[in-house]
């Protein structure tokens, strides 16, 4: 099998190494977002899998017990939880739910409740890891003392110390997968993009439910064969927006004369755009990228996330950028019109798909959307 | 003939009120004012920090304070417009405020608008609030403080501790995780720091003392003149009329806010003397989550002679904090770090102490809903949607009267 097709292979079934790992004896341990660092993880010798949803599923329990709770991006949020609930994620010995977006942060309350109310639910153990909002020192004192805290707990876990020789370990090949995939993001980003954002969201997420050193040999074969490749004839852009966890957006705009060359979206490039420092002692360095690393919506202040936005445009040499918004994913959405802004400024055209549903069912009216943008850069 | 006297038709609005309104248009022109002689003016989330700029005889107003007079005016269809204008689409009413700065239209603004803030200090309650309170001060172009932990609550300790309300005034200590707790008391050192920096005024504990007993004693009027409330048939006091009142709660730690509670408690007490009444007759009294008082609570008067009473008043004995330990910083760190208060279970307290004989929620609130607690204690239960017509609307009321009704028979 191509290095790619084992890689998409565990994109598309995301259980199948957790599940071979918990076969063998070792034991996972389920994370919410990408403000969990695996690297303690893999330190104290779990299987990190990040719990994702899938939009062709039915969230029919989860609507029952979640939905009075908040609307917040309901579909992918009920989605995530609904896998929870019915069995999906049966092999989880662990899940580890951060103070992320708000409805993250609710969910963990919610299921302290189900595994009291519900037994029957057989969720795992849980553990909330509290993550502040304000890059300043005083909340990264605080985030310190939760790091701490979520290293004492993972060493009750595992029954062993976690140590500074297996935390560098863990952050060599975790900084080799992040600089792997920074080789993945050049490609995309190069003239002509060597490859496609379908492509890259796969190689991407599927670091996300495989054996890290596994995923590291996979993508070296990769990278030797991707060179070759061209997309040249399809419009540049970057793609910003809410969360996007599956294939679905990027096929409807690469099938529309589109190429998306980079994202700001913690499912693409933002999960790996930041190494660890390996001049630090190796326990304040995983701490401290994951206090700087770069920020999703939910943090302060906006002008990081709307440079963040223009800088990886314009590295990208995006001709047009395109923002998806959930469906009552108020803190996105508050953002995009300044983005949209700094971005007129500068000359680059965006296109804004708003309120839009988990699963995609108009597909058509976005690639008409999207074929009047392609005709008005390429007019420009 | 009941039609002329219902639902507070027939009852003078409370005086108290109609005091309170005037010194909050009073106070604004006075602010107002003071901004144009230089001197700062602050916006700051719901719940906190009004004792510190109190304290600092800084003026200061709560976004929800504000937003809510622009919701209960019947503005936010207009200012939902004005955000969407902008590329706000979610037209969230936290946003409001905002918008009557988009809008910049002091006429049509309730108050004519907010006076230029020198700051706006604002927390983490949702996403959003912070997004949009970081907004709203780019767009005044002044100095936005952040802050974590808003009414938040505690993730380690989801499900608090049956009748955590009734310990929550002297035993705080026991229902707070200590790490967040240090780190809201550097959060309000820091904004003092930075006002006394920017400002040249001063803060000093002994006024922070004398604040929080003054605040305690505010929350003390408001829950006697509740326990009068709750024991009294007829009620004396409309919904609309203690959402007036509940302004003065704005007013934290201050001897206006205080007097203004004490007067509200002897007004009541009055009317209740008198025998006075909102439905004279008052045969059913109902519990609503709704933003506002609904329109059907005339129907539910005149048909049912229903008192229709909300939930406005259900939390004040939740926010009172006794110093401990002699840390008046911490003891207000630990009022602002407050649970969120329309828990299903405080809730249902005032529910059982006003007796009520059913409750009707707004299914569109964000909120947990009631039912399940409702059940649990065999109280009568409606959920209405908005979506649901007039008609459709009035044949549920109808029903659920009858159970009601035959409950109470």
């Amino acid at each position: 099998m191509e290095a790619f097709d084992s890689l998409s292979k565990h994109y598309r079934q995301r259980d199948t190494a957790a599940r071979e790992w918990k076969e063998n004896g070792g034991k996972v341990i389920g994370y919410f977002c990408d403000s969990v660092p695996e690297e303690l993880i893999l330190a104290a010798g779990f299987f990190p899998v990040r719990i994702s949803g899938d939009p062709w599923d039915n969230t029919e329990i989860a609507r029952k017990h979640f939905l009075p709770r908040s609307k917040n991006r309901e579909d992918f949020v009920h989605s995530m939880l609904n896998r929870l609930l019915t069995g999906e994620y049966d092999f989880l010995d662990h899940l580890v739910i951060p103070h992320a977006r708000d409805t993250i942060r609710r969910l963990y309350v919610l299921m302290v409740e189900l595994k009291e109310s519900d037994p029957e639910f057989k969720l795992p153990e849980l553990h909330f890891l509290d993550v502040l909002h304000t890059p300043f020192f005083s909340s990264s004192v605080y985030n310190r003392l939760q790091k701490l805290d979520f290293k004492k707990v993972l060493e009750q876990w595992s029954g062993s110390e976690i140590t500074n020789d297996s935390i560098s370990k863990a952050i060599t090949i975790t900084n080799e997968n992040k600089m792997l995939l920074k080789k993945v993001a050049e490609l995309r980003a190069s003239d002509p993009c060597r490859i496609s954002g379908v492509e890259a969201l796969q190689l991407i997420g599927s670091s996300m439910f495989m054996l890290k050193e596994e995923h590291n040999k996979l993508l070296k074969q990769y990278l030797t064969q991707a060179v070759k490749k061209s997309y040249s004839d399809r419009v540049r852009v970057f793609m910003a927006g809410s969360p996007l966890d599956n294939l679905q957006l990027y096929e409807i705009l690469e099938s529309s004369g589109v190429m998306v060359v980079a994202e700001d979206n913690c499912w693409g490039n933002r999960y790996s755009d930041i190494p660890i420092d390996t001049t630090l002692e190796p326990l304040e360095a995983v701490i401290d990228r994951y206090h700087n690393k770069s920020p999703c919506n939910r943090m302060y202040p906006m002008s990081r996330r709307i440079d963040y936005c223009i800088q990886n445009a314009l590295a990208a040499r995006a001709q047009g950028v395109i923002f998806n918004t959930y469906k009552n994913d108020a803190a996105e959405a508050l953002e995009t019109p300044a983005k949209r802004k700094a971005l007129e400024e500068k000359g680059i055209p965006s296109l804004y798909l708003k309120n839009q549903p988990y699963l995609i069912n108009e597909p058509e009216k976005i690639k008409t959307g999207v074929s009047e943008f392609v005709k008005e850069i390429k007019g420009k | 003939m009941a039609g002329e006297n219902v639902y507070g038709r027939g009852i003078a609005q409370l005086k108290i009120a109609n005091e309170i309104r005037a010194h909050q248009r009073a106070w604004m022109a006075e602010t107002r004012e003071r901004v144009k002689q230089g001197e700062p003016f602050a916006i700051c989330n719901g719940d906190e920090f009004e004792e510190i700029f109190n304290i600092m005889d800084i003026p200061v107003i709560v976004i929800n304070y504000y937003n809510m007079i622009i919701m209960v005016k019947g503005m936010g269809g207009y200012y939902r417009n004005i955000l969407e204008e902008h590329g706000y689409e979610d037209g969230d009413w936290l946003a409001y405020g905002l918008a009557t700065t988009l809008d910049d239209n002091p006429e049509k603004a309730p108050w004519g608008g907010l006076p230029k803030p020198a700051i706006i200090v604002g927390g983490t309650k949702e996403d959003k609030g912070l997004k949009i309170l970081e907004i709203w001060a780019k767009e005044y172009g002044c100095t936005f403080f952040p802050l974590e932990f808003c009414m938040d609550p505690i993730p380690e300790k989801p499900i608090p501790r049956p009748g955590w309300y009734d310990k929550i005034y002297d035993q705080w200590d026991e229902f707070y995780d200590s790490d967040r707790l240090d780190l809201r008391v550097k959060e309000v050192e820091a904004l003092i720091a930075h006002l006394e920096v920017t400002t040249g005024k001063t803060f000093s504990i002994a006024k922070l003392n004398r604040s929080i007993e003054l605040f305690n004693e505010q929350m003390e009027y408001w829950e006697k003149a509740d326990e009068l409330i709750a024991y009294t048939r007829p009620c004396p006091v409309s919904w609309r009329d203690s959402q007036a009142v509940h302004q003065a709660k704005w007013h934290r730690g201050t001897v206006k806010g205080r007097d203004f509670l004490k007067a509200y408690y002897e007004e009541v007490k009055e009317r209740i003397d008198k025998g006075e009444g909102v439905v004279p007759e008052e045969k059913v009294r109902l519990l609503g989550f709704f933003p506002n008082p609904p329109a059907f609570s005339q129907y539910l008067a005149e048909k049912y002679a229903a008192v229709f009473i909300g939930p406005t008043n259900s939390s004040a004995h939740c926010y009172r904090r006794k110093i401990l330990n002699n840390d008046p910083i911490r003891t207000l760190a630990a009022r602002q770090m407050a649970f969120s208060f329309s828990t299903p279970d405080v809730d249902m307290r005032y529910a059982k102490k006003q007796k009520v004989d059913g409750v009707i929620e707004d299914a569109s609130m964000p909120q947990l809903s009631h039912e399940e607690t409702c059940e649990t204690e065999d109280i009568p239960f409606l959920k209405l949607s908005k979506d649901v017509g007039e008609a459709e609307n009035r044949a549920m009321l109808d029903e659920f009267m009858k159970e009601v009704l035959s409950r109470k028979n």
